[in-house]
């Protein structure tokens, strides 16, 4: 078979000149490849064979699950299975990460494409895993915090049991064995098999609740603007194959340092710009499956799905595969003079309007939603800002926070039948039974809001910091904004803690059916409240063991920052080891050489997570100090002004609301009043800024209107060719079939009148030749 | 001559069948009857061992036009003849037996068809397998001849007259369809034999290899020979039911049982092809080692054959499509598609043998081909072998018996979409790669308005195997299909199921067969001509077992 592959290559190749063209240009670069590859390839470590291990038990958990549901078992045993296979994949990870630490390591699985590409030339891509300490940070938070929600959804799901238990953990384990080969893997093309499948998995799980329109509706919305992002990709590891012949990372950074060094010698603009496009290509990726603007419309819709897989997939970890994606790639970043100035003004702007967005809806797993959007602004401008390390801090700090906070928000939507609506929701807290759910939620909002020494306030101060320290196209202007967003933050962040959790108890049951196999006997020791006999169900030890094990953490994880001081905390220090930090440490170089004076070139006034040692002439200061030191500051104050100003207007009366909120029912006048005097910015920013609108004005709308034409075209001009061929052997047969008679002297004269047309054609064709030749 | 007997072994062998199974078939023992099939299919696969190792080497040596070819033509019939046979058990007798057995009658050999109808099995087999080691105009008719005639009796034999139980409409359909068949198959014969006259009378030998020389663009233009060659092609594809040779073919294979229709799918066109094949490479493509090229790097057929070929293939395969789209009778529908596949296998002999490999080589893409269409053709009339109306032992007649089939029959339901979706060319099965090598081969020969056609026909075929699968696995069976049964004999079952098998396992080695059917399009050293300018002179060695085996090293 594998000669007929090669023979349907070549025959194209040979067949059109334009393609042979193009397959000989690909060709050169692979030529060139194989030569640096052999020099290169020999240098990377073999990496050890239990490393496979964490893709393959996730998917041996999709497999069992599967099982399960084929054996028609409706208990809670695939959610069990889901935690024993995703807690074997992080115990493996905790090994990983004890025993690979030097430099990277590639363990290769299996050829996965061998194809040939004419001219003797051969594309191939592995089923390889590369691990370096970028790979066991991503990996350590992903199936450690899949683990945990797995544990979780045992419970949440739990109502499911009938329906589509099964289902939802078969997409869960895929979903982490996807992950699994996107952070993993050693070549573009593995990384793109886990990036579609990582977002095959959120469709799945968006649209878990098929029955609901709307959740269908999400669900295809997410696929869809998700495939805008996905052909950024691939367009542009398509343009690295042609570029570079290869897409193995072992051969591919070793290929792009010679950029690097044009770059660090000054001449940025010498890059070839075929080079340069690839990290914007990725960018668009990026945006797509970290929900940036234009692109991030999805993601708050994606909240129709069940709320562990809004924990999981949609806060914590899919959502930072760009993040992860421009950090693997960080090379290629470095050397394009104008891709990390985008990703620094897509990020401010997403985190800015998000914010404005977040702080005027009622929902509160909507407000998370846009909090995410936002704090992900954060972390592409923290790649911007060339500090990767705040960036991966920023990732780590809030997969744990934002997870808990979601978790949560999912705890009191499941015992309140659904109801998100923080009008209608108050003093939960204080229920019987919510103790610790309140806790979470009071920790997890500390740290969204960036309050003092939690551990999202360090992870985002080293991101704010560098935006006045790196020198970039308006930086600095990005950094106040950036500073207003996390008082913005802290606001919206408070609002919803300080109207649902705290105050006069008062709830009011969802009208979500899926929720409500309710059984008064098992949790008939929650609070009564006010409202017609309803029982809100107090979570169950699963959730409380969850949300307790993250808050936990979370708080733990602020001790990090004071980790391994020297490369900036833990992380950064993980960050000293991947391939993130070499472009990074060749852009402090520039930062030493004094040579990136021009504003218009970001690279040559790079900075890096060592700016500690290596300040050259260029560092930025705030107020006329050093940013690093006075941001822990002015940081502070932004997040603790945002948390007085929700107390104010949210909060209740009383020390819990600060002594300055007035809040005494489950509404409250002073918010309705100030909104009021702001009309109509509110009703803007509660309707989203019209993104919906006006995309459904550019885009869907003229579309739509195509598509109806093109509908018209195929009814009447297509289907009418179609109809007229296919009536075609119709007219034919109906010529031919008189020649069938069943009669013999027919048959006879029928062979005898067709021998005559042959020998007159022989005739003819002799005459015109001339002869026997 | 005798030099000749080390390749005819299989022939041999099938020939001391065909006598074991005269005088077994007339036996008053039941068991020594029923022992005629088994012995049919022993000599069979007897002959298929010998096929396969036939020295190619040997066979160069003594100057054969297409050494190859003998052992690739005769290993083919003879697995193809293996389903075939477990395909035709009970097509005779079955009443005049059941008659014996209830003690309405007593053995009577002048009465049992069983011995001739075996003996005429291989016979025809064996005329085909003659064809693969022809080399000669005399030899190649005779071949030809022994390969028709036994299959002008088997259709008349394949229905049971009305005195042992049978349908007396069917019966009588049956000679009808014997009749017309026989003197039709006489025209055609008529046709190439004056076309063989006519090669002799032009070139003066009957040899392949000297007439190949005759007609080479070297030598002086000869108007006799070509005309003679392409009456010939003409003639021939009587037997691969060709347009405008194509006439018979749905009335006979109807008139026939599925089983034998079966047969008259597979053996006349196998011999037809193979004699075609041998004509068209006496005649042309030997022009690239003389370095007299004509057409680029590639040989040539003679403009004339060219020309004419070509507009049989069109021709060939759109009538078959579109005939085959207009049929309610499932056999109809099998026989046009019949007819539609020769004109596929017409492509890879216009395109030639290119640069020898695979993609490039037409005639190997048409020898594959063959294969290809034995197997899944015969799985698909395997289907109606093993299906019969309840009532009166009849065979299904039209496409809606067949409505449902999947449901009430899954295997049988499975080997009939399998072999459809197969003929359609539906990767990945063997159908597909068959096709794959003839679009490769007329794109590589330039022959693109060839390829287009042929691709627009695949199209066309796909209306009528589509329905046909849709017919089987998307329809529900109603009240009318309830009559249907499978019949009593379980080999045609395991037929049904082995090509079905086949269609999709020979799929995996396809680059065996490929490598395979690529050595038996190979021209012998004898074909070579003698070339008049000596500086011209490649020496082309000798096709050595040696140097074979170090071609196959170096695949």
């Amino acid at each position: 078979m594998l000669n007929l592959a090669e023979s349907i290559t070549s025959l194209l190749t040979t067949a059109t000149d334009a393609a042979g063209g193009l397959q000989q240009a690909a060709g050169h670069g692979a030529a060139e490849a194989a030569a640096h590859g052999a020099t290169h390839a020999t240098d990377v470590v073999m990496g050890p064979w239990y490393v496979l291990l964490i893709p393959l038990l996730p998917m041996l958990g999709v497999v069992l699950v599967t099982l399960t549901a084929l054996l028609g078992i409706r208990t809670k045993l695939p959610a069990w299975l889901t935690v024993a296979c995703l807690g074997g994949a992080f115990a493996t990870t905790v090994v990983m990460y004890w025993n690979v630490s030097a430099g990277p390591a590639v363990t290769y699985g299996f050829r996965w494409i061998d194809l040939a590409t004419g001219n003797g030339h051969r594309f191939t891509a592995d089923f390889g895993l590369y691990v370096d300490s970028l790979t066991c940070l991503w990996m350590l938070f992903v199936t450690g915090l899949g683990t945990l929600i797995a544990l979780y959804a045992s419970e949440y799901m739990a109502d499911d049991l009938k329906a589509g238990y099964a289902r939802f953990f078969m997409a869960f384990n895929l979903f982490v064995f996807s992950m699994a080969c996107l952070v993993m893997a050693d070549n573009l093309v593995l990384m793109f098999l886990g990036w579609e499948g990582v977002g095959l998995c959120s469709y799945l799980l968006i649209g878990y609740y098929f029955k609901k329109p709307s959740a269908v509706a999400a669900s295809k919305k997410a696929f869809v603007v998700n495939r805008i992002g996905d052909l950024g990709l691939l367009m542009g590891i398509f343009l690295t194959y042609v570029e570079f012949g290869t897409v193995q990372y072992a051969e591919l950074f070793p290929m792009v340092e010679p950029y690097v060094e044009l770059v660090k010698s000054g001449m940025a603009w010498d890059v070839p710009m075929r080079v340069g496009l690839i990290p914007v290509l990725f960018m668009v990726g990026a945006f797509g499956k970290s929900a940036q603007l234009p692109l991030f419309v999805w993601l708050p819709d994606a909240m129709e799905g069940p709320t562990p897989v809004s924990a999981l997939i949609h806060a914590a970890t899919m959502v930072t595969a760009g993040v992860y994606l421009i950090a693997r790639t960080y090379a290629f970043f470095v050397v394009s003079p104008i891709a990390l100035p985008i990703v620094a003004w897509v990020g401010a702007a997403t985190a800015l309007v998000s914010a404005t967005i977040g702080m005027a809806q009622f929902d509160i797993k909507r407000i998370m939603a846009y909090s995410t959007v936002s704090q992900l602004g954060y972390m592409f401008c923290g790649l911007a800002f060339l500090s990767t390390a705040g960036a991966a801090f920023h990732v780590l700090t809030h997969a744990f926070f934002k997870a808990m906070l979601f978790l949560a928000c999912g705890a009191v939507m499941h015992g309140f039948a659904g109801q998100l609506d923080l009008r209608k929701l108050s003093g939960v807290a204080f229920m019987k039974g919510w103790g610790i759910v309140g806790i979470a939620m009071f920790v997890g909002c500390l740290n969204l809001a960036g309050f003092p020494f939690t551990a999202g306030y360090f992870s985002k101060d080293m991101i704010l910091a560098e935006a006045f320290v790196t020198q970039g196209p308006g930086y600095s202007v990005l950094g106040w904004v950036l500073l207003v967003t996390a008082g913005l933050t802290a606001y919206y962040t408070f609002r919803v803690f300080f109207r649902v959790f705290v105050g006069p108890r008062h709830a009011e049951p969802g009208d979500d059916h899926h929720d409500h196999a309710h059984d008064a006997g098992e949790h008939g020791d929650a609070e009564p409240d006010h409202h017609h006999g309803f029982h809100p169900h107090a979570p169950g030890w699963a959730i409380n063991l969850v949300l307790a094990l993250l808050t936990v953490g979370s708080i733990a994880a602020a001790g990090l920052y004071f980790v391994d001081k020297e490369n900036h905390g833990w992380v950064g220090g993980m960050i000293h080891n991947s391939s993130a930090y070499t472009s990074a440490g060749s852009a402090a170089f520039l930062d030493s050489a004094n040579i990136g004076m021009h504003v218009d070139d970001p690279v040559g006034t790079g900075h890096s997570a060592d700016h500690d040692d290596a300040h050259g002439g260029a560092h930025g200061t705030l107020f006329g100090q050093d940013p690093h030191k006075i941001m822990y500051y002015v940081s502070a104050v932004f997040g603790v002004v945002g948390i007085l100003t929700a107390a104010y207007l949210h909060g209740p009366k009383g020390p819990l609301g600060l002594f300055i909120g007035g809040r005494t029912k489950a509404a409250t006048s002073r918010a309705d009043g100030l909104a009021d005097a702001m009309m109509p910015l509110p009703t803007y920013a509660r309707n989203k800024w019209y993104f919906d609108e006006f995309y459904g004005a550019l885009i869907v709308k003229p579309l739509r209107a195509l598509s109806h034409v093109f509908h018209l075209i195929d009814k009447l001009l297509i289907d009418g060719l179609v109809n007229l061929i296919g009536s075609l052997p119709r007219f034919v047969a109906s010529l031919i079939r008189p020649s069938q008679s069943g009669l013999l002297q027919g048959y006879a004269a029928g062979m005898a009148a067709g021998l005559a047309v042959v020998v007159v054609t022989v005739w003819m064709v002799i005459a015109v030749t001339g002869g026997g030749s | 001559m005798t030099e000749r007997l080390p390749l005819l072994l299989p022939e041999i062998a099938m020939f001391i069948g065909t006598c074991l199974v005269l005088v077994l078939g007339l036996s008053p023992s039941l068991a020594a009857r029923k022992m005629t099939g088994i012995v049919t299919g022993g000599t069979l696969l007897l002959a298929g061992i010998l096929a396969v190792n036939t020295s190619t080497g040997y066979a160069s040596q003594i100057g054969m036009p297409m050494p190859g070819l003998i052992g690739f033509g005769k290993a083919l019939i003879a697995l193809v003849g293996l389903l075939l046979v477990l395909l035709v058990a009970g097509t005779v007798d079955r009443g005049y037996e059941r008659m014996i057995l209830a003690g309405r009658a007593t053995y009577n050999a002048s009465r049992a068809l069983r011995a001739e109808f075996y003996a005429f099995f291989l016979f025809s087999l064996m005329g085909a397998m003659l064809c693969a080691s022809a080399d000669d105009l005399i030899w190649l008719f005779l071949a030809l001849e022994l390969t028709s005639l036994p299959t002008y009796v088997m259709v008349v034999m394949s229905r049971a007259g009305s005195d042992v139980g049978g349908d007396s409409k069917a019966w009588s359909r049956a000679q009808e369809a014997s009749v017309k068949y026989f003197f039709l198959g006489a025209l055609g014969a008529a046709i190439f034999l004056y076309g063989f006259a006519l090669l002799y009378g032009g070139t003066g030998s009957t040899k392949l290899v000297e007439i190949g020389a005759a007609l080479s663009p070297s030598a002086e233009p000869n108007t006799i020979a070509i005309i003679g060659l392409v009456m010939s092609l003409v003639g021939v594809s009587f037997k691969i039911a060709a347009v405008p040779m194509h006439f018979y073919t749905a009335d006979v294979y109807e008139g026939a049982s599925a089983p034998v229709a079966a047969f008259l799918a597979f053996t006349p066109k196998t011999a037809g092809i193979i004699t075609m094949v041998l004509l068209a490479t006496a005649a042309g493509w030997g022009y690239r080692d003389t370095g007299l090229m004509i057409g680029g790097d590639r040989g040539t057929l003679p403009p004339a054959a060219d020309v004419v070929l070509w507009i049989m293939a069109i021709a060939t395969m759109t009538v078959g499509n579109v005939m085959a789209w207009m049929q309610t009778s499932v056999k109809r529908v099998l026989a046009y598609s019949s007819i539609a596949h020769s004109g596929y296998m017409l492509v890879g002999i216009i395109a030639g043998p290119g640069n020898g490999s695979f993609e490039q080589n037409g005639i190997a893409a048409t020898l594959f081909y063959l294969l290809c269409y034995g197997v899944m053709n015969l799985g698909a009339f395997a289907v109606l072998a093993c299906l019969e109306n309840s009532s009166d032992e009849s065979e299904l007649q039209t496409v809606d018996d067949l409505r449902g089939l999947g449901r009430r029959h899954p295997a049988l339901g499975w080997v009939f979409v399998l072999c459809c979706m197969s003929m359609l060319g539906l990767p990945p099965l063997l159908g597909f790669i068959g096709k794959f090598g003839l679009f490769t081969s007329g794109i590589s020969a330039g022959r693109l308005p060839l390829v287009v056609i042929l691709g627009l026909n695949s199209a066309i075929a796909a209306f009528y195997y589509l329905k046909l699968v849709a017919m089987v696995w998307l329809e529900e069976p109603g009240d009318a299909q309830d009559r249907v049964r499978p019949v009593p004999f379980g080999t045609r079952r395991i037929a049904a199921i082995l090509s079905a098998t086949g269609v999709v396992v020979l799929a995996v080695f396809a680059n065996q067969l490929a490598v395979s059917s690529q050595e038996a399009a190979r021209r012998g050293p004898g074909v070579m001509l003698k070339p008049r300018s000596a500086e011209r002179v490649e020496p082309a060695a000798p096709a050595t077992p040696e140097s074979v085996a170090a071609v196959d090293r170096v695949r």
